[in-house]
């Protein structure tokens, strides 16, 4: 699994800072999409509640960038399907868990509204747990696992909830299970919050990998992601906003691989016989 | 529901986590395909029992029917797993061009046949000999079972269908990727050296899944 990397990628900005602001864009994005809704605009759920989710999938291809760097090789996948499969519990436990702590113990109903909080708080404690285990049973030698794991299991946390909020229109249990979990959409935000969390990386990794083209494939992974929710709510003005600065972000990484590259070859056709 | 009857579930929970986490040791390539194509038969085995219970009735005491979902479910996936390994072999075989040939032991310990002479020099073997489609169809079936085992225990909890269906495949990632992990790369089966990691696996999965398996019962306390 290791291909010699062994060290830290360069970095144009620290990954903590993209983290915070990713974290606290997702964040802001599902009150804002839940408020909406409950207040009577829900054209505004998916419009501005799936573009600041596509925001926890950049940090989360972010951080998956900085451990997969230390030279996860086949292993960059899978980290980001741990990540959605931490993240899902973690998004189911917040919702239902304010139930149980209303029923039995007491607390005020209003705790309905630190749902995403709860979230935060299970994505944390699971990802520490799940990265210690990596380090001690199972031994992975990298530096920053146990960080990294905990990063990644609160951004794919944060992306769940993100994208199933935007499209059942709130986080009170009723309307998250009878608007996400009993039509499916969790199972498309796992796979396609999961992609968008581990392609970027995967796709840039190699020599000479330049942090600036991986966030770029990053942001543009994220606004896919919107641009499937919008299209799976047939909410018309989110799939053209979505479409459109998608094309605009990915022509920006094309122009700049193809900038980066040393040479770009178009092989023809193998000749027919032995030349 | 009171503390006791949440032990049941939480002793489920946790030996799934388990057995999901040894099941895909077992599995040729291991890691995340394997972990992929192990959890698209426990999906069918979800979609099987929530179709089961809907229909006639099952009803989650009687252990005749908690073991025809395990059934289920492993049947499932080694149905995907051994369709997937055999399009595999016949695009090795008939389209690579490669004799089957396993890397890590001389002879093939179910078919006796010498595997050394026929791998391609500067390979570590290629296509499914017989003893990795064994082991693939081993693996499936443990998997299939370890998940059939999480999704009884969400159900007991008292989880609809379609919640404890989620939270299973969940689970069932976390696990599966904890054991590619243990692996580390690739691995061939049960003949192959690094199985013998497998104990490590099992012992960090059992902790995530009593951890996940505390986290879920506080869950079910709400509904």
């Amino acid at each position: 699994m290791s291909h010699g990397g062994g060290g830290h990628a360069s970095e144009l900005y620290p990954e903590d800072q993209v983290l915070v602001v990713g974290a606290i864009l997702s964040i802001v994005g599902i009150y804002i999409a839940h408020f909406a809704s409950q207040g009577g605009y829900p054209q505004i759920s998916m419009l501005l509640g799936g573009l600041l989710a596509a925001a926890a999938t950049v940090a989360g291809a972010n951080t998956t960038r900085k451990v997969a760097a230390y030279g996860l090789g086949t292993g960059v996948p899978s980290i980001g399907m741990v990540s959605l499969g931490m993240g899902t519990i973690s998004a189911l436990a917040g919702v239902l868990l304010a139930s149980t702590l209303i029923k039995n113990f007491g607390l005020p109903s209003e705790v309905i509204y630190a749902i995403p909080i709860i979230v935060v708080v299970v994505s944390v404690v699971l990802g520490y747990i799940v990265g210690r285990l990596t380090v001690n049973p199972i031994g992975m030698k990298i530096p920053i696992m146990v960080q990294s794991m905990t990063k990644l299991s609160l951004m794919g946390a944060l992306s769940i909830m993100g994208f199933c909020v935007a499209y059942a229109g709130g986080f009170s249990p009723d309307v998250f299970i009878n608007g996400a979990v009993k039509n499916g959409i969790i199972g498309l935000a796992f796979i396609a919050a999961g992609m968008a969390i581990l392609h970027p990386f995967n796709a840039c990794l190699g020599p000479n990998e330049s942090h600036k083209r991986t966030l770029t494939l990053a942001v543009a992974c994220g606004l896919l992601t919107w641009f499937v929710f919008s299209v799976a709510k047939l909410d018309v003005i989110s799939s053209i906003a979505s479409v459109i600065l998608w094309a605009v972000v990915y022509r920006s990484f094309v122009k700049q691989s193809l900038n980066d590259a040393c040479e770009v070859l178009y092989t023809p056709e193998l000749p027919k016989k032995e030349m | 529901m009171d503390a006791v009857s949440l032990i049941l579930p939480l002793a489920e929970i946790t030996v799934a986590g388990a057995i999901i986490n040894a099941s895909v040791h077992f599995v040729p390539v291991g890691g995340a395909p394997a972990a992929m194509a192990t959890s698209t038969g426990v999906g069918t085995e979800l979609m099987a029992a929530a179709g089961m219970a809907a229909q006639a009735g099952i009803s989650l005491t009687n252990p005749v029917h908690l073991a025809l979902i395990m059934l289920s479910g492993a049947v499932g996936s080694m149905i995907m797993l051994g369709l997937t390994m055999l399009i595999g072999q016949l695009i090795y075989v008939f389209g690579v061009g490669v004799v089957p040939a396993a890397d890590k032991c001389d002879k093939d310990p179910i078919t006796g046949d010498y595997q050394k002479s026929y791998i391609t020099p500067g390979t570590t073997g290629h296509a499914i000999p017989t003893v990795c489609f064994i082991s693939g169809l081993i693996g499936a079936a443990l998997g299939g079972i370890g998940g059939g085992l999480a999704y009884i225990a969400f159900k007991v909890l008292g989880f609809s269908s379609e919640v404890a269906g989620v939270i299973a495949v969940g689970f069932f990632f976390m696990n599966a990727v904890l054991a590619s992990y243990n692996i580390g790369g690739t691995i061939e089966g049960f003949h192959d050296p690094k199985f013998k990691k497998i104990p490590n696996g099992i012992v960090a999965s059992f902790v995530a899944s009593l951890v996940t398996g505390v986290i879920v019962a506080g869950m079910a306390l709400g509904i």
